[in-house]
């Protein structure tokens, strides 16, 4: 009950952050239930049919093995969200860890953080390329890579806010109170952490799409059969001229998801605790 | 007339849909060669009184909501941002509480002072730097020559804050408003900065106001004072007659709170209980909570401004020295 | 200022040092024996043996990153599988293309980021902040590719107005009306990062303009548009810059996408052929520039933040 009392009070009067929490919703439900919703199978070539215009019974047209526009799109937002969370959840488990860690243990993180320094200097993009030549192109890998691209900046932002709450007064009491180190960090520290990682969370989240479109476009992400709405872009670009509905569906689609994340996050960032608000890095 | 006169001046903070007022019904009036001082506990509304004097308000979600205030007869809330604009920094200059922050730490003391000077006197930028090096010399800061190079975090706080004042003078201001110029200062560098300010005075003519919530630096240097509580003057008198008289209990209890040399009492604690927040309801006299005299009179009606005295009025049902 | 900017680069050495071990280690990371992997599959066992010996293969790893690391430092860099030349003339053949994309590409970031993003401040809340600070966020979530095929589609097939693809050097025929090859792709990578910027300029100076030396720039009665150019973005610049340092240094690896995209003969696309080519002498040696340069234009930035906020001292 207090959740959704304070979901409504951090979007109350943002109209459109609160449309993209809609839609953001209708891309959970889509993900969970695309099985049952998809009128074809998304896999299934039909060179008959090639290259349809949209209308019924191909909502969004066919692509140019014939294959359903739309039961692909549907089945898209499965790995739109497996690969939004799946970043998140590698880059707050290697970074975040990594940060606070470092912060609460000034010697370690001396050194880990000088790693977290070099790693940084190599920009996102490169990183996840270069990771990408190294391992197989499969969802799991592309979810680690691009996982592990954010780690660095995840560990920087965590490194910063631990070291904040570090100083403060709650945690010399528990100090005091003969409080060991994991209990410090774990139920201390990181419950005040909470809402800034979920703000960040939502960033990663959103960036990890435009990243996962990037890597399935330059033909070293999912592998090409797997339906994701960057590989939809990425395969029937060259038909762009003669049917350009597909690449308009998967595009607006990711464009509408990334820009929903964003607004969320947005309006998030706006009612955390003001000491961490300029340690998030986002749009 | 007067060279500055507020009257009933009405000014309200803007929370979610409302607006709820902190100062209400100020009116008080200051000429040329006079020095008005206002005191009154922290977040009694001085601050806020004194910016929309100068027209620094907007922005800030914190309005003029009403009163009438008129500088060398002329009407300030009627007139235009340009024709404010042009009065700010020339005729009326202020100096603000906190001497550390106010200046833009990128630009080096001189070509903000420059600046200041630019914006109201044709003068070549020579001409400019020159008399910068003046002003500096007046608001004596060692070697100008050098300092007017300085940036401002190779100043000390007094220094700075002199540098603010040499800014403020720099357009001859017919008013000076000084935000509590010395509250964050040294106790050494204090006195120092209000005598400078006297001194130009002596010179110049200027009118002051001078904010503060320490009594006793209003009693060495005022003409006049406005005791101020909750948003408004609760007591506005000549100084001497202030200090004869004492006559709101709040004035007593401010001037029982200086804190002696010896003792580190912080004053606030010498009078019982708490500021009411804004926006709060309080019924009849609103010092009543925290006043020895209050009666059930006190709890029930507001005081009007009663003149207890030739220039001297007191908003109080029972004023000490009063007829009871 | 010189002292400082020794003591920065001095300090760059251990990161850059530790860096260039991360390239190095990259080729033994690949599954296999790394000179097969420098030669390619079409290496006879001869070569191979020659060049295991060349590099010290057989020796210990840190001999082999020293071997490694001297010849990176007169300049040889290896021999690419592909292109049989040596791997310092392939990325020095990408360089003008990328150079002249992301300076231009720089121009259109600053040239709309930053007084899109001063108005943008300048009228918080009202509504044409609204649409520059939501147009921007929409901006920064369109995927490059996509933005560039559609800008392709109009500009390009539709309008006829810009060349769709590649880049004739500036030497060729045509001279500097060659870069109009470049406008389409550097709009493209423009798109995010200016919104990127336009959303961090009026971050930036939303918070300057809570400071209270903005009140006394008021309060000498400067026009409000003075006090937001000299006084509250000038401040902001402050970290505007770092930000404009970060977006440059990232420009010549993010041009990848829209390299691909425009198929400009940069050094963006030449990483990715090289990765589907298998060519890892190449690829090894385009992170290890991508990185130093990365490197070099952040200790740029550092000096340029000294001397924008002159509290930070140059002793
Ligand atoms: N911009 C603002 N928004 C909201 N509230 C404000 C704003 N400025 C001032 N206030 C509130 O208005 C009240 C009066 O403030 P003001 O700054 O005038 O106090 P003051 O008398 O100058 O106090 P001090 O001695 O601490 O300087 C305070 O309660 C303050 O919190
Ligand atoms: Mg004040």
């Amino acid at each position: 009950m207090m959740a959704v009392a304070s979901i409504r009070s951090v979007f109350a009067g943002r109209t459109f952050a609160q449309i993209g929490l809609v839609w953001l919703a209708f891309v959970a439900l889509a993900a969970i239930f695309s099985p049952l919703i998809a009128p074809f199978d998304p896999y299934e070539i039909d060179p008959i049919a090639r290259l349809t215009e949209p209308g019924w019974p191909h909502l969004f047209g066919t692509d140019h093995f014939g294959r359903d526009s739309f039961s692909r799109a549907l089945y898209g937002a499965r790995m739109t969200v497996l690969i939004g969370l799946g970043a998140v959840i590698v880059a707050l488990l290697t970074g975040g860890l990594v940060g606070m860690l470092s912060a609460y243990f000034t010697r370690l993180g001396h050194v880990l953080m000088r790693g977290v320094d070099v790693l940084m200097a190599f920009p996102a993009l490169l990183m996840a390329l270069v990771l990408m030549t190294l391992l197989e192109r499969s969802v799991m890998n592309t979810i680690i890579v691009i996982g592990v691209v954010y780690a660095t900046t995840t560990a920087r932002i965590l490194f910063g806010m631990t070291l904040k709450l570090k100083g403060e007064v709650f945690v010399d009491a528990a100090v005091c109170s003969g409080a060991g180190h994991a209990s410090i960090l774990f139920r201390h520290i990181l419950p005040n952490l909470v809402s800034p990682l979920l703000v960040q969370a939502s960033f990663i989240f959103a960036f990890a799409q435009l990243q996962a479109a990037a890597l399935d476009f330059l033909g070293l992400g999912l592998p090409p059969e797997v339906p994701s709405w960057g590989n939809m872009l990425s395969e029937e670009r060259i038909y762009v001229t003669r049917a350009p509905w597909l690449l308009i569906f998967p595009g607006a689609l990711i464009i509408l998801s990334v820009f929903s994340m964003n607004l969320v996050g947005d309006a998030m960032r706006d009612s955390i605790d003001p000491r961490f608000k300029d340690d998030i890095a986002g749009v | 007339m007067a060279l500055l006169d507020v009257e009933n001046l009405e000014i309200s903070i803007r929370f979610g849909h409302e607006l709820l007022p902190v100062v209400r019904g100020v009116s008080f009036s200051v000429d040329e060669n006079e020095t008005l001082g206002i005191v009154g506990e922290s977040g009694c509304g001085k601050s806020l009184t004194a910016l929309a004097i100068m027209g620094l308000l907007e922005g800030s979600g914190v309005r003029v909501t009403g009163g009438r205030m008129r500088f060398g007869g002329r009407d300030l809330l009627a007139m235009s941002a340009d024709e404010r604009r042009h009065i700010m920094g020339n005729d009326m200059a202020m100096i603000f509480q906190e001497p550390m922050t106010s200046l833009n730490p990128v630009y080096r003391v001189g070509d903000q002072i420059i600046e200041a000077l630019q914006q109201h006197r044709n003068l070549s930028r020579r001409a400019a730097r020159r008399r910068a090096i003046e002003l500096l010399d007046l608001v004596r800061i060692p070697e100008p020559d050098s300092r007017v190079d300085s940036f401002p975090h190779q100043l000390s706080g007094g220094q700075r804050q002199r540098v603010m004042i040499a800014m403020a003078l720099s357009c001859d201001p017919k008013l000076l408003i000084a935000d509590e110029p010395t509250t964050a200062l040294d106790v050494t560098v204090q006195k120092e900065v209000l005598d400078l300010m006297l001194d130009l005075q002596k010179r110049t003519g200027t009118a002051i106001i001078l904010i503060s919530h320490d009594l006793g630096v209003i009693a060495e240097t005022c003409n006049s004072v406005a005791v101020m509580y909750w948003g408004r003057l609760v007591e506005t008198a000549p100084t001497d007659a202030l200090f004869e008289t004492l006559a709101h209990p709040y004035t007593r209890g401010l001037l029982h709170s200086i804190p002696a040399i010896d003792r580190d009492v912080d004053w606030l604690d010498a009078i019982p209980g708490r500021v009411p927040t804004i926006g709060e309801q309080i019924a009849g006299c609103p010092f009543h909570p925290r006043c020895p005299r209050a009666e059930s009179r006190c709890r029930h009606e507001v005081p009007q401004p009663r003149e207890i005295a030739p220039g001297h009025l007191v908003e109080c049902h029972f004023p000490y020295g009063g007829d009871r | 200022m010189l002292f400082y900017t020794i003591k920065r680069l001095l300090a760059l050495i251990p990161t850059l040092l530790a860096a260039t071990m991360l390239v190095f280690l990259f080729v033994h990371l690949i599954p296999g024996d790394p000179a097969s992997i420098l030669l390619g599959d079409t290496a006879t066992p001869e070569e191979v043996a020659a060049l295991t010996r060349e590099l010290g293969l057989d020796e210990p790893l840190w001999t082999q990153y020293l071997i490694w690391l001297g010849n990176v430092l007169q300049g040889d860099l290896g021999t690419s599988v592909f292109f049989g030349t040596p791997v310092l003339t392939v990325i020095a053949d990408g360089a003008e293309t990328s150079i002249l994309l992301a300076t231009m590409t720089m121009v259109w970031i600053v040239l709309f980021g930053v007084p899109i993003g001063i108005v943008s401040a300048m009228n918080k809340g009202r509504w044409i902040d609204q649409i520059t600070s939501g147009g921007a966020m929409l901006f920064a979530s369109i995927p490059t590719f996509w933005l560039g095929l559609y800008l392709i589609l109009l500009f390009a097939v539709g309008l006829g107005w810009l060349p769709s693809s590649g880049f004739p050097s500036l030497t060729d025929t045509g001279g500097v009306t060659n870069l109009r090859y470049l406008i389409l792709p550097s709009l493209t990578l423009a798109a995010p990062n200016a919104a990127l910027i336009i959303r961090l300029v009026r971050a930036s100076m939303l918070d300057v303009s809570r400071e209270d030396h903005v009140r006394t720039a008021r309060a000498k009665g400067l026009r409000p548009s003075r006090v937001a150019i000299r006084h509250i973005f000038r401040n902001a610049l402050i970290s505007v810059t770092a930000a404009f340092g970060f977006t440059f240094a990232a420009l010549v690896s993010e041009a990848v996408v829209t390299e691909t995209v425009f198929s400009l003969p940069g050094i963006g696309r030449l990483v990715v052929q090289s990765i589907l080519r298998r060519d890892y002498p190449v690829i090894q040696g385009v992170i290890l520039v991508i990185v130093v340069l990365y490197m070099f234009i952040n200790l740029l930035v550092d000096l340029a933040y000294a001397r924008l906020d002159p509290r930070i001292s140059l002793k």
